[in-house]
């Protein structure tokens, strides 16, 4: 997207002619630039509205079909409304054409899916026997893509089955899907469950296997995506035995390295394709900042309330509208609001409605049918609409809260963008460090590339769980290649634990489980606790992951649930059960862990003046030791309690800055403003780290230790508590080391950019904290200022001034 | 370098789930790869695809004993009707058929799953011909598959028990895998899991081979007993320890564990038939017959149904059987249009706890379209609404409530359905469907349809 004109419209230059009746008789862009001079209006102190860029409309560029393109497959397009081609859509159908693996990297609503349908469908056409795959990270896309598919089928008069495959699948219609399926639509997981380890079943599809389609390649990062890697890994390899090399075609959101994820996933040469030849309308990106109302402590007025008022200021203008909101919880808050303040008239639907995970199949249809044909005047949603979904182009998009990551931005942001008119777009900032970050440097976010997606999918733990399915599903021959690992050696060590079994050459699969049920793509680790409501009748209410659970519903916590306060009752380790009543409490519960790093080995070391950065392997030790009771709204400490957990060890890598004796001496601070500093500093890195990284918060963890004497020391640590740091009586570090660690066992790749982008990280961390508005300290840079000494702000920035010398 | 070694010990995916066979003495002594072969006087059969071992064995007993026509066309009897017809030409040549049974190395099935031993069985000279074919390693699997494939080459009627939903399917997994051996063609799989079940589930609650085996073919009277018989969930384990050098020892009673269970398949077909062949099998249990009734109800075979269920209940059948029984017997009573002897089995029936709602709910439609006493038939429909609100009351399973919920609400129709023909005929017996509105009453229920299909 090209940088363009920042536009300040000047308070109320034009809306003050403007009357109701007139307003009503308004097209959409003047009514567009109504609520924006709305907006501008109550910005009287210049500090709400931080940004409002406008991109000018961008004419089609056509191009008529390709000459090879069937005939039938013209007029079946041509019967839609399709008599030319985007470009981007006649480039990518090319290539494919020329059997290349491509990526294409399109906005919202650029007509990606004739990208990969027209190339795919011609060679069905000219060769029934040809079959592709289609891989979807949704259920809910791959149902939205069957309705295109189908609707394409009947007008070349069923000439190619076409099929979802999924958990939804009724037994019976599973074996007419494998014999006559010339695209089968599927998602990753029941790839790796239901379809390779069961490829005897598929023959037919494997035999004539020529496309692969990877849609939203740009999901498939971290652990998903290294996951992913391994499956395409397995599902290449069973093709290969059907003597089958099939064609990769990728469709990805704007990301900074999308060829780069490509071809580590695919682990083979793939094109990028990202010029974009679809029209775009006039559009409006504003950041929007909720007014401050405790400058000293940082305190803005409630972002979701402030989002519901700039949604509202859309639908009073009869623009159609929708709100992104980051949790479900929000959603709801945000549609209470909305259809509040629209009454339905008696009788009548209503016309704002919510949209998410969990509502069910055909609610979802009829939303979207209803977005389509304007029914619907405004929808609430989380991320759910944010991929491929048609609900055709909206006026406006609000969202509530940084969506993450740049791309994720602009892909919500695309929703809005009718073919004519003007659209707006609103980022409505939380209090959060990145959204803080994104509306007061506003040039990072529309100067700058979007985020890297890494992948490590040959972090071991992850590899030799898919090298078990793939020996499962085909006896691994000794010449094997499966990632950049010594395959005999991994196969010898499986055979010494049991699971394979050498056999002349080849390792045979001997035990009797069915591995990929052991393997979820998706979550860290398969091993959840379940949070049990034993109020009334017990019945069982959510779920927590392993790391997560130490923290959350440990004995005596308070755990929140769908805006409920429940009270853990008890926590049965061995059985992974919390058991909770609801309760209604005054606080909540912070638990205190502490967490230990040792470093094992060094893979890399820079030095910088009075300080180094360096990233290799660690081992985290990390263990729930206590909790705190926090009072809401005045965040008082109104007691504790000591927990005895289990200690949890992780073999990992991590990024580390290590701070030396003559940097910590120079700064004009006490030892404890020093610590306190560090541990500032420490937080706002994350939220950065996170930022730079595209990756979840959740993904990273952090700790400050002493830099033992040398790498292979004995550890020599203290707990990284904040409290213990900074008290009076705190034993001062020497020369500590600041670690931002994978949070997941054997590193998921994220070390290594840190190491590479460390300028950068501390550069934009040092802008973070130095343009925030607070005195001492607030959620948004250093972290809350009750939890830390004084000065903490100065000495982190003082730090990171000798960090950026 | 410590690090990097130590990396692996922290896989947990490289863990061992169980531990490994301990104790030298186990082990096979070197060069004794056919202590197998020794323990169960098998040899070592070579084809183009190499080595594997065979056991083969004649057995006396089961005798062959002719399958009525009667019983084939029960047994071929599908919802395809050309299917069946060609099932049933396939199953008329006994010299045709090969009962199979495998064992292997999971039960989760998929492409990892192995079957390691592949018994087959086949009538010859009026007794049983067993071939049983063993992989020492995976590397003799295409040499099994081959001897399998050319066996049922002369012999395409496959019979099993089971093996519709585990044996065959996983087979045809194991012949796909080798890309070299077409997956062979049958002319007719017969699993027997399916009559069995039907004809035994209600007195043995179990049909696995070995509960028939012990109580209904009288294992004790052929002269069978399964000594030392292996635990089925533990022969992936002995296979795995074989493989790995472990004892050959388990591995023969697994050998033996599957003559077992192809005898008794190839002797359940004689029982089967004996059962389905006659009416009159007065030797048979009442529970059998009842079991057998429903199966040749579901066959479309009423007749024979009405029969055999009459006799079941005649010998005398447990309280709960005997009230579904007669409930059985009703409906086919019913659907020969024989409403009166219907009416009567569900007089019986009224009164009954379980049986009872039905039965009155049958009485109430009886007595308004067969009977035409409309009295009589409020009466039923009024039991049936106490009983079922009692039922409701007694009740904790919430799914039952909620069909108990739906029962009521369409007797409560029929009540009121009732309630106003009858006064309608007080008013103006002549033209009763004629009545006007007013005559409804003040708590007058609409009929909901006075055409409702009973």
């Amino acid at each position: 997207m090209s940088e363009s004109l920042a536009v300040r419209r000047a308070g109320t230059s034009n809306i003050a002619s403007d009357g109701l009746a007139s307003s009503r008789e308004s097209t959409a862009i003047t009514r567009v630039h109504q609520v924006l001079d709305a907006f501008a209006a109550r910005d009287v102190h210049g500090e709400i509205l931080t940004a409002v860029r406008h991109f000018p409309a961008r004419e089609a560029q056509w191009v008529d079909f390709p000459a090879w393109a069937h005939a039938d497959l013209r007029t079946a397009y041509a019967g839609k409304g399709i008599r030319q081609l985007y470009s981007h859509q006649a480039a990518a159908a090319e290539a494919v054409h020329g059997g290349k693996n491509i990526v294409v990297v399109t906005p919202t609503a650029s007509g990606k899916t004739l990208c990969y349908n027209l190339p795919i469908l011609n060679a069905i056409l000219e060769s029934s026997d040809s079959r592709a795959l289609y891989l979807f990270p949704t259920k809910a896309l791959a149902q939205d893509q069957l309705a295109e598919l189908h609707d394409l089928s009947q007008r070349l008069e069923n000439r190619f089955g076409v099929f979802t495959y999924d958990g939804d699948t009724p037994s019976d219609a599973r074996k007419a899907i494998r014999e006559k399926g010339h695209i089968v639509l599927t998602n990753p997981d029941m790839l790796h469950t239901g379809i390779l380890p069961h490829h005897t079943r598929w023959t037919r599809l494997f035999e004539n296997l020529r496309f692969i389609v990877v849609d939203e390649l740009h999901t498939y990062r971290g652990v998903f995506g290294s996951h992913l890697c391994n499956v395409l890994r397995r599902l290449r390899r069973i093709a290969r035995f059907y003597g089958r090399e099939p064609q990769f075609i990728c469709s990805s959101a704007t990301i900074a390295n999308p060829g780069e994820l490509a071809s580590r996933l695919l682990e083979a040469n793939v094109e990028v394709l990202n010029a974009n030849g679809a029209p775009a309308a006039e559009k409006t990106f504003v950041f929007y900042n909720p007014p401050v109302v405790n400058r000293a402590l940082g305190i803005r007025r409630s972002y979701i309330n402030e989002s519901a008022r700039v949604a509202q200021e859309f639908l009073k203008h009869e623009l159609q509208t929708i709100v992104f909101a980051n949790s479900r919880l929000h959603t709801e808050l945000l549609l209470t609001y909305l259809q509040q303040a629209n009454p339905h008239g008696p009788g009548k639907p209503e016309t704002i409605r919510g949209y998410r995970g969990g509502y069910l199949p055909n609610e979802r249809r009829e939303i979207e049918r209803g977005l389509r044909d304007a029914r619907i005047r405004g929808v609430v949603s989380t991320s759910a609409l944010e991929l491929g979904i048609d609900v055709g182009s909206l006026d406006a998009v609000v969202m509530a809260g940084y969506p993450g990551t740049i791309a994720g931005t602009w892909q919500r942001a695309g929703r809005a963008g009718r073919r004519s008119g003007s659209s707006c777009a609103v980022l409505v900032a939380s209090s959060a460090p990145l959204d803080q970050f994104m509306v007061r440097n506003p040039d990072y976010f529309f100067g700058s590339t979007p985020e890297h997606a890494f992948i490590q999918p040959d972090n071991l733990e992850i590899l030799v769980n898919h090298l078990k399915c793939a020996a499962f599903e085909l006896p691994i021959a000794p010449e094997e290649r499966f990632g950049d690992v010594d395959v005999p050696d991994l196969c010898a060590r499986l055979a010494e634990a049991g699971f394979l079994h050498q056999a002349g050459e080849h390792y045979h699969w001997t035990h009797e489980a069915y591995p990929a049920d052991t393997v979820s793509l998706r979550s860290v680790t398969s091993d959840n606790f379940v949070i049990i409501d034993i109020t009334g009748e017990p019945k069982v209410i959510g779920e927590v992951d392993f790391s997560s659970a130490l923290t959350t519903v440990h004995e005596k916590a308070i755990y929140l649930h769908g805006g409920e306060q429940y009270h853990v009752e008890h926590l049965d380790f061995k059985e992974r059960k919390a058991y909770v009543k609801r309760v209604d409490v005054d606080y909540y519960t912070d638990a205190i862990r502490y967490t230990q790093v040792r470093v094992l080995e060094i893979a890399a070391t820079a030095r910088d003046s009075d300080s180094s950065h360096s990233h290799g392997d660690v081992l985290v030790r990390s263990q729930v030791v206590g909790f705190k009771k926090i009072k809401f709204f005045t965040n008082e400490n109104v007691g504790a309690g000591k927990l005895e957990l289990p200690e949890n060890e992780m073999h990992t890598t991590s990024y580390w800055i290590t701070l030396e004796r003559p940097l910590l001496e120079s700064l004009p601070f006490t030892v404890s403003e020093r610590q306190s500093g560090m541990f500032g500093l420490l937080h706002a890195l994350e939220s950065v780290a996170t930022l730079l990284l595209m990756c979840d918060g959740r993904d990273l963890g952090t700790a400050i230790g002493e830099r033992p004497p040398d790498a292979t020391a004995v550890e020599a640590f203290s707990p990284a508590r904040m409290e213990e740091m900074v008290g009076a009586n705190a034993k001062e570090f020497f020369e500590p080391n600041l670690y931002l660690f994978d949070a997941y066992p054997g590193g998921i790749g994220f070390s290594e950019p840190l190491f590479r982008v460390h300028d950068l990280l501390v550069q934009k961390t040092r802008e973070l904290i130095r343009s925030c508005e607070c005195d001492q300290g607030c959620p948004s840079c250093v972290g809350p200022a009750g939890d830390l000494a004084p000065r903490t702000k100065d000495a982190a920035l003082a730090i990171l001034d000798r960090l950026c010398a | 370098m410590a690090a990097f070694t130590d990396r692996f010990s922290r896989i947990s995916a490289l863990k061992p789930t169980r531990p490994r066979p301990s104790g030298a003495e186990l082990l096979r002594a070197p060069h004794a790869e056919d202590s197998l072969s020794r323990l169960l006087g098998a040899g070592i059969a070579t084809n183009r695809y190499g080595q594997h071992v065979l056991v083969r064995n004649w057995f006396s007993s089961p005798e062959y004993s002719e399958v009525s026509d009667v019983s084939l066309d029960l047994l071929s009897h599908g919802r395809d009707e050309a299917l069946s017809r060609r099932t049933r030409a396939a199953l008329a040549d006994p010299s045709k058929w090969l009962f199979l049974d495998t064992e292997t190395t999971g039960l989760a099935g998929g492409t990892g799953t192995y079957a390691f031993l592949i018994g087959l069985a086949w009538w010859d000279a009026g007794a049983l011909q067993v071939e049983q074919f063993f992989m020492r390693d995976f590397g003799e699997e295409h040499a099994i598959l081959h001897e399998v494939a050319s066996r049922l080459a002369d012999r395409p009627v496959l019979v099993t028990f089971n093996g519709k939903s585990f044996d065959w399917p996983l087979l045809e997994n194991r012949f796909t895998m080798t890309r070299s051996i077409a997956v062979p063609r049958l002319a007719a799989h017969l699993d027997l899991l399916h009559p069995a079940r039907a004809l035994w589930k209600l007195r043995l609650g179990s049909v696995r081979l070995v509960e028939l085996e012990r109580h209904v073919l009288d294992a004790a009277k052929l002269g069978w007993h399964r000594e030392e018989d292996v635990l089925a969930a533990l022969i992936p384990q002995h296979y795995f320890d074989y493989l790995r050098g472990g004892p050959a020892e388990p591995l023969a009673a697994v050998v033996r564990h599957n003559q077992m269970d192809l005898r008794g398949l190839a002797a359940l077909v004689g029982k089967i038939d004996a059962l389905l062949r006659s009416d009159a099998s007065s030797e048979a249990e009442s529970l059998d017959l009842f079991g057998l009734s429903r199966y040749l109800q579901r066959r479309g075979n009423s007749q024979r149904a009405h029969s055999t269920c009459t006799q079941a209940i005649g010998l005398g059948l447990p309280r709960e059987y005997d009230r579904q029984a007669r409930r059985e017997l009703a409906l086919l009573a019913k659907r020969r249009g024989e409403h009166e002897q219907a009416a009567k089995l569900w007089h019986e029936l009224a009164s009954d706890e379980s049986t009872g709602i039905y039965a009155c709910v049958q009485l109430a439609i009886y007595y308004e379209r067969r009977a035409k006493r409309l009295e009589s038939a409020l009466d039923f429909a009024r039991l049936a609404l106490a009983k079922v609100r009692r039922h409701k009351m007694n009740s904790l399973d919430p799914a039952a409530n909620t069909r108990s919920l739906s029962l009521e609400q369409s007797i409560l129709n029929r009540v009121a359905r009732l309630e106003h023909r009858i006064r309608l005929n007080r008013v103006s017996p002549a033209l009763p469907m004629a009545a006007p509105e007013a005559t409804l009453g003040a708590g007058g229920f609409v009929p909901v349809s006075l055409n409702s299909r009973e």
